[in-house]
Order: structure tokens, then sequence, then C-alpha cells
């Protein structure tokens, strides 16, 4: 039953590692604040709760007390991940940063990518910037 | 299993360094705190890697402390941010008064 128990801790692993980096590819191509909380809250947490129990699986019998660390890690990232993103898009609501309102992701197929002065011009408004302070 | 190990090592590598990407790239503060949230878990799941490569329980303290680390420094970020606008727009009188 070894292999078996290798088999699902592999699997688990590569699972959760391909969750976060879901997560990082969804923080970089994503067009908003508010998009990119949304990719990553929910992929990071069931990434890191899949390598918690790979580790747990891999671990097995002979390290019984671990499991309730592990457990316990489980459930602080399922308690804290929510909160922190939701206070994150709280702040993003409060100071008006610029949403993305159904407008056509700008990659490397739309044609404003292409011609930068033509239809391009129509760039997103610079959001306001959190940390100084106007005059 | 080292080879699954090294796969899960090089995709949490790339996705750290996509999240330095957005840190580099983001228009405002809060990408930049998201961005660090995802280093922080990264990093976690890189500890959890190291602790299955070398069948050791012990890191899963260090699991622990990583995780609270990045939550306390989000709360303490996002907490920072909004009293600083509070007290430049909402409440300019009240928070004068306040202050010794």
């Amino acid at each position: 039953m070894s292999w078996l128990a290798d088999i699902l801790c592999a699997a688990l692993l590569l699972g959760g590692s391909a969750l976060v980096l879901v997560a990082a590819i969804g923080i970089v191509r994503l067009p908003d604040v508010l998009c990119r909380s949304h990719a990553l809250a929910k992929a990071m947490t069931l990434g890191i709760s899949l390598m918690l129990a790979g580790l747990w699986i891999h671990l097995g019998r002979e390290a019984a007390a671990s499991g309730l660390k592990i457990v316990l890690a489980v459930l602080f990232q399922l308690l804290t991940i929510p909160v922190s993103s939701h206070l994150l898009s709280l702040m993003a609501w409060k100071n008006n940063l610029p949403r993305w309102r159904h407008a056509p992701v700008r990659d490397h197929r739309s044609p404003s990518a292409r011609s930068p002065g033509g239809a391009g011009a129509r760039a997103r408004p610079e959001p306001q910037s959190l940390g100084e302070r106007p005059a | 299993m080292p080879i699954v190990i090294a796969i899960s090592f090089v995709m949490l590598a790339a996705a750290i360094l996509l999240a330095l990407v957005r840190l580099r790239r983001g228009p405002s503060v809060l990408d930049r705190i998201l961005s660090f949230d995802l280093i922080s878990t990264a990093v976690v799941g890189m500890i959890v890697l190291l602790s299955v490569a070398w069948h050791t329980p012990v890191f899963l303290e260090a699991v622990l402390i990583v995780s609270l680390l990045g939550f306390f420094t989000t709360v303490a970020f996002v907490f920072y941010l909004s009293r600083q606008r509070m007290s430049e727009t909402d409440v300019p009188a009240a928070d004068k008064e306040e202050g010794p």
C-alpha cells in the first residue's frame, strides 16, 4: 500500500503547486484589483490545503501527532485568506480604484496592442496612488 | 518522488516570479499587497515540499509561523492605509482633536 500513498501524495503536491501557479498567472493577467483578489484567494486556499494534505499523507502513521498541526495550518489558511482578501477588496472599494467594466482585455490578439497610436489611446485611467498624499 | 518534488518546486518558483512581475508593475499598493500574499503562500508551499523531501514533521511550526506572518502583514498594511486615508479625507477634525 506504500505505492498508493506515494501516488496520492504526488498527485496532491502537483495539484497544489499547479493551483498556486494558476493564482500567480491570474494575478498577472487579470485587469483589476478585485479580479486579482478573486483569482488569488480561491486558488491559493485550495492549493495550499492540497499541499498540506499531501504532506499529511506522506508523513503517514509514524508521525500521527503532526496531523493535528497540519489540520491547524489548513484551518488557519481557510480562516485567514478570506479575511485578508475581504479587507483588500473593501480597501479597493473605498478608494474607488478603477474597475474593469467589460472592456476587452488588451492582449497580444487585440488590435490596440499592435497599433499603440490608434485604438490604444483608450487606455484605462491611471489609478490614484494610495500611498501619496495630495498637496 | 524526487521528480514530483522538483516539478512542484519549479512551479512554485514560477509563481513567485510572476508575483514579482506584478510587484514591479502593480499600479496601486493593493496589487503589491496581493502579490506579497501570494509570495508568502508560495514560501509556505516550499516549506511543505522540503518537509516532504526530508520526511520530517519538524517544519510544521515554520509553516504556521510563515502563514501567520503573511496574514498579519496584510492586515497591518490594510489598517495603515485605511487610517491614512481616513485621517486625510473623512474625519480630519476629529483626528486632529485626538492628537496629543
